[in-house]
């Protein structure tokens, strides 16, 4: 895996205009989360990203995923959640797939930030950020499978 | 990620270092017990070390705020990088926590 990683970024630093296409396969743990930052950052790093930016995006794409390994399977069923990424000078595009139980994220009440702290609810922010930090986010169901697309122009 | 409490001048100060992820947030949190069963004294939290942070550490924090504001402690954020207090922004939370630098 790591040579392939390896050759992948190689290849994008001699061909910045081409697309590239990343993939990575995480079990329903969340203990599986410093792979998927590892991932992120080399991907960012990849289209030379900021360090400012490429935190908000390991932050969106965490949310996203995490999102999945919480709700998409039963407790105590192993389940995977897919990552893909298609990249190229202008956009980065994640597609994020599971196929557990029919459930999109962006059907979620929107979070009021503007409450006092007595009236704020302690969860809800993930799916939030992920609104807050990608350009768009879409959701469908396909062949008994969440898809979950989330873009960031670059 | 690593999480270390003390008391220094009547407060109890919780130092924050490395990413606060969903993977760190549970070990945290149960570093964190102090200062929810504290009180009569203020909390600061020291997140100078602090690289990263996802709403599940943000959850964190806004659960130490409830449960310090009715027994008039308060809350204070030391050291926070740019990059986190525009989370903090982001969500809200700016407002509810007092920062110092």
């Amino acid at each position: 895996m790591k040579a392939l990683d390896g050759k992948i970024n190689q290849k994008q630093h001699s061909d910045r205009r081409k697309s590239f296409f990343r993939s990575l396969v995480l079990p329903n743990d969340v203990q599986a989360v410093p792979q998927l930052n590892q991932f992120i950052d080399e991907i960012c790093d990849s289209v030379d990203l900021d360090p400012a930016q490429t935190m908000q995006m390991n932050l969106a794409i965490e949310e996203a995923v995490v999102n999945v390994m919480n709700y998409a399977y039963p407790a105590d069923v192993h389940g995977d959640v897919n990552i893909d990424v298609q990249g190229n000078d202008e956009q980065l595009e994640f597609i994020i797939s599971d196929s557990g139980i029919p459930f999109d994220p962006t059907a979620r009440e929107k979070v009021d930030t503007t409450l006092p702290l007595e009236d704020r609810p302690i969860g809800g922010l993930g799916i939030f950020l992920v609104r807050e930090l990608m350009d768009s986010i879409h959701y469908k169901r396909v062949d008994g499978k969440n898809v979950l697309t989330l873009c960031k122009k670059l | 990620m690593k999480t270390t409490i003390y008391e220094k001048d009547g407060s109890m100060v919780a130092v924050f270092e490395g990413r606060l992820d969903t993977a760190a947030a549970p070990q945290c949190e149960q570093d964190m017990k102090p200062l929810i069963d504290c009180a009569g004294r203020d909390i600061v939290l020291d997140c100078s070390a602090l690289d990263y942070i996802s709403s599940s550490g943000l959850r964190l924090f806004l659960g130490v705020l409830k449960s310090a504001k009715p027994k008039g402690v308060h809350v204070f954020i030391t050291g926070m990088n740019a990059d986190l207090r525009n989370v903090f922004a982001m969500t809200g939370l700016i407002n509810l926590f007092e920062f110092k630098e």
